[in-house]
């Protein structure tokens, strides 16, 4: 019991900087990047990738995965930002498909649809309960760090064009922002996060492979971000933290709702979470941590 | 050997694209009303192909009589949905009904799966070799397929262009602030867009599943590529969406005879962003707003 | 949907439902029953997603073994309860019901898992909480995981059935050979060895990936039929090879056919005009002629041609129930050091988890032979043996040729 509350801790905590990826891009900025699953899939990639081919350390594994998310950020932005906003949303949701095509075809690279297997981890494997604590804590302060960059971004000057560009583009455009350049640098910060986010996934299950990123994957997220708040880290980490306890919660449902087939039980979960996604964005638009009033900002 | 299977991945492709382009078309239709995208337009095609295969196969309906009936549950379905679950969620901006589009998706996937299982479903039609014409071959069902795709098209053309509720409908794509002035009334003119829009899609669902099977993921499965064919022709523009549409099918057929199968949505998707990047508006997409 | 919801939860659970609060009044009952004296199994297999045809019929025969069982009094004077978990097709949701069924339903063995993936992906977490793992994963690589007898399957590696596709070629007199399959974990090592088998006989093969998400295969057909094949050996599961077989058919294809048993299932059969699989054959492990337990599984779930993971899964349960039966306890541990002693050796035959106990109460040895295959499993957890049963589509049934 202990190592399974540990773990959906460990597991909510990835799903906090999923999460927290999309509080820069969504929340602040306006963009829909429905292709997350396929940034957590370069970073996962990226890191599994030189950790067991290249024998480097974790912590490197890290690095490049973040330096992969964000370069191809940049790529997936270049064609779109100029275009409204839907284009990124639709491009996007293509993108992670064509990520998760390349990682089944290309085998040379990444073994294919067979996965890359025994990912080395941070901590020893072998210590059982404490292995699973000590990635939960380190995730948690990968989540917390992640958590204050971004609050302290979100206060910036920067952030604050952020904001006035997704209240209104052509306005920010005519005071002398470079509207596209902030975009796409938010874009980046966003994707490099939920690249670590698959890193640090892929080095606590020790195995990763196409099937794991799956469209579904960014559909809980935005329900997390929605739920939380997608303005700020905190809303969009506590978000994380109470889907994980539903899609755990949930599994109990066949228990309560008297006859049902598995498959049922199985539908009626994925049923509440549309469901719930729908209904936060009706009755509790901003989620549980709305955005601060702020005062108008100084020009500058 | 290239002039051999030229002609035919032109042809397969062709075919493949007018089926695509009925969904397209549909969805294409919702952006220029409703000025957001409708990621539901992949489940409401499986909830057309369900409707349609109940019809088939319970009431006994030929293919003709099984389309009216999956274009209607369709567009009931899809209208309900649509106006109890993304409507509301207009203030909150395009964007927020796109992402409650995308919920309602899984939401109605769901429910296919929770009344019906996930067991594969199969019209009760006969299946018929295909013929051969100059070297060609095309199969019967595809060429119906293709005449009921290029009759809707071309009864949606005739209704937008001359009827008064058509030319309503696309004043109000091009100026819906004017077109209140004029007295056309917006939520009439956006129910009947997206109950044709969606009624469209599960015609676009049902066509697939007489093709393949039907199953709770038949329309999700062609999601991708009639967004590719909708971005393509430019978001918005129905003419473009049809141009679209045929084009990802030739590239995709094109791309299975000459690069590798696997790869098809791939190209698709490569061809999507080297348009966007030197045509952003897409190939007949007319102003962005 | 929602009017459903509620009348089974109270509105405001299932509003507040995400709060951390609910995952404990929720979970309550499962932690309580826990530890009482019921014996717990799981089944995880996929619901949803891509696996989903194949999962609630596998989890269903499960439970129907259990309720057999325990209709005659259970194991060790205690009850089964057969718990079953949704992959989702997908590690990510697999790795978290695994955990949940290893760390709160404590379960002594997981049954049923699917995709390769998914497998490769719990495997670890079995291993490490002491719980059986049985698979019917395709892929080579998981008996190779150091898994330290943790873990069996009863699919027969990609190396043997490749063979046998391709000698199955040559024995009906079709040398020329194309394969066609969607990108799987045992696409390529299946076909490297059909190849070597066909080439043996004299002949030739050719592969071609597919997309299984794709709605038409003409052009894939077209490639095919342009290198003018007398077999063509389909690798896909049961929703693209409809597809490719109404393709093939239309096509105007009057080759000979070969699939997977586990694919060209009698719901394809029921699903599709009558004429396009007409002929076709199909290839599945069974167990040698006159084994009863692919009649006792017919019998027991009402389908009259169950497949193959079906016939595994129902395989892994009475394995797993008579293992616990013979070691004198319900863990995985028990399971793990007996299954070889119930699975294979000079016992007494036995094809059900009833007569296996009933063996077993008199006092002699038994050898489980189950309804997909001999089941008798070497030291990796491979099987050591599988015949085939090599079935045709005629008149719209499934109609066995031969078991070999």
């Amino acid at each position: 019991m202990a190592t399974y509350i540990v773990f959906i801790l460990a597991i909510a905590a990835v799903y906090a900087l999923l999460a927290q990826s999309l509080v820069l891009v969504w929340g602040q900025s306006g963009m829909v990047n429905l292709g997350l699953v396929g940034f957590f899939a370069i970073g996962a990639y990226a890191s599994a990738l030189v950790t067991t081919d290249l024998a480097a350390p974790v912590v490197i594994g890290l690095v490049c995965a973040l330096v992969a998310g964000a370069l191809v950020g940049l790529a997936v932005t270049l064609s779109t930002l100029r275009l409204r906003d839907d284009y990124l949303a639709i491009v996007t949701l293509g993108f992670a498909e064509v990520v998760r095509i390349v990682a089944s075809n290309e085998i040379w690279l990444t073994n294919g649809t067979d996965g890359i297997a025994g990912i080395p981890s941070l901590f020893d494997r072998s210590g059982g309960l404490w292995f699973h604590v000590k990635f939960a804590v380190a995730a948690t302060l990968v989540c917390l760090l992640a958590g204050i960059l971004i609050s302290r971004l979100s206060r910036s000057p920067w952030g604050r064009v952020l904001r006035a560009i997704r209240d209104d583009q052509v306005v920010a455009a005519v005071a002398g922002k470079r509207v596209v350049r902030y975009k796409a640098e938010a874009f980046m910060i966003g994707s490099a996060i939920a690249a670590l986010a698959g890193a640090l996934y892929g080095s606590y299950i020790s195995y990763i492979a196409p099937d794991l990123f799956q469209p579904l994957i960014t559909i809980y997220v935005f329900l997390a971000a929605t739920a939380g708040g997608n303005s700020r880290a905190i809303g969009a980490t506590i978000g994380a933290y109470l889907l994980v306890a539903w899609l755990e919660a949930s599994r109990f449902l066949g228990e309560i709702v008297p006859g049902v087939s598995a498959v049922q039980v199985a539908a009626l979960r994925e049923i509440t979470v549309g469901l719930a996604l729908v209904l936060v964005l009706r009755f509790a638009p901003g989620g549980l941590f709305r955005e601060k009033n702020e005062k108008a900002p100084h020009a500058n | 050997m290239i002039f051999e299977v030229l002609p035919q991945a032109l042809a397969n492709g062709l075919v493949s694209g007018t089926i695509l382009a009925v969904p397209a078309i549909g969805f294409t239709a919702i952006f220029a009303i409703r000025l957001y995208p409708n990621f539901m337009i992949g489940a409401v095609a499986t909830v057309g192909a369900y409707a349609g295969w109940a019809a088939n196969t319970s009431l006994g309906l030929s293919l003709w009589p099984a389309l009216v009936v999956a274009f209607l549950v369709a567009a009931a379905v899809g209208l309900a949905t649509e106006k109890v679950a993304v409507r509301p969620l207009e203030p909150a901006g395009p964007l927020t009904m796109a992402i409650a589009s995308l919920a309602m998706a899984i939401v109605l996937e769901n429910v296919i799966r929770f009344i019906y299982g996930n067991d594969l479903k199969g019209f009760d039609t006969p299946l018929e070799r295909d013929v051969v014409w100059w070297g060609i071959r095309v199969g019967p069902q595809q060429l119906r397929n293709l005449a009921t795709a290029l009759a809707i098209m071309a009864l949606l053309w005739a209704g937008l262009r001359f009827t008064r509720f058509g030319r309503a409908m696309r004043a109000c794509a091009d100026n819906p602030d004017l077109a209140r002035l004029k007295g056309i009334e917006p939520v009439r003119i956006a129910d009947v867009t997206v109950a044709v829009a969606l009624g469209l899609c599960g015609i676009g669902g049902m066509l697939v599943g007489v093709d393949a099977s039907v199953d709770p993921m038949t329309g999700t499965r062609l999601l991708l590529s009639v967004f590719a064919a909708a971005v393509l022709g430019g978001l918005g523009s129905i003419p473009g969406a049809v141009v679209g549409a045929l084009s990802i099918g030739i590239v995709e057929e094109l791309t299975v005879a000459f690069l590798s199968p696997a790869y098809r949505l791939a190209v698709g998707f490569l061809v999507i962003l080297v348009v966007l990047t030197f045509r952003p508006r897409g190939l007949l997409g007319t102003a962005t707003r | 949907m929602t009017k459903l919801l509620t009348n089974g939860i109270n509105r405001r659970t299932l509003m507040k439902g995400t709060a951390a609060a609910g995952l404990f009044t929720l979970a309550a009952p499962a932690i309580v029953r826990a530890q009482s004296e019921v014996i717990r199994l799981g089944t995880l297999t996929p619901l949803t997603g891509a696996g989903g045809p194949y999962g609630p019929v596998m989890a269903e025969a499960a439970k129907k073994v259990a309720e057999t069982v325990n209709a005659k009094g259970g194991i060790l004077g205690r009850e089964i309860t057969v718990i079953s978990e949704d992959d989702q097709t997908n590690p990510e949701a697999g790795v978290r019901a695994a955990r949940k069924l290893i760390d709160v339903d404590d379960v002594a063995a997981i049954m049923g898992t699917w995709a390769s993936s998914v497998t490769t992906a719990v495997a670890p977490l079995c291993w490490e909480g002491e719980t059986f793992l049985t698979t019917v994963s395709g892929a080579d690589s998981i008996t190779e995981l150091p898994h330290h007898g943790w873990l069996v399957r009863t699919q027969p590696n990609t190396t043997l059935q490749g063979r046998k596709f391709g000698e199955f070629c040559i024995e009906l007199d079709a040398p020329k050979v194309y394969f066609m399959s969607p990108q799987t974990p045992f696409a390529d090592s299946q076909f490297s060895s059909l190849k070597t088998a066909v080439e043996a006989g004299g002949g030739s093969a050719e592969i071609l990936i597919y997309d299984d998400k794709k709605a038409s295969l003409r052009s894939e057909v077209d490639t095919a039929l342009r290198t003018n094949p007398d077999m063509i050996v389909m690798g896909g599961y049961t929703p693209d090879t409809i597809v490719l077989l109404k393709d093939l058919y239309r096509a105007g294809y009057d080759g000979k056919l070969l699939g997977f048993g586990y694919s060209v299932n009698a719901k394809l059969v029921e699903a599709m005009p009558a004429e396009a699989v007409e002929g076709v054959y199909t290839l599945s492990p069974s167990p040698a002629e006159g084994s009863k337990g692919y009649d006792a599984l017919t019998k027991l779930i009402g389908v009259e041609a169950p497949d193959t993971y079906t016939c595994q899964v129902y395989d892994h349960a009475n394995l797993v129930i008579l293992s616990m039966a013979a070691g004198g306890a319900a863990t995985g541990a028990t399971v793990r050091e007996t299954i070889r002693t119930v699975a294979q050796g000079e016992g007494e035959a036995v094809s059900t988890a009833l007569d296996g106990l009933a063996a077993l109460e008199a006092g002699s040895a038994i050898n489980y032979t189950g309804a997909s295959g001999p089941c008798d499993f070497t030291e990796k957890g491979d099987i050591t043996d599988a015949k085939f049963r090599y079935d045709q589509v005629k008149d719209g049934k499934i109609t066995l040729l031969k078991i070999a």
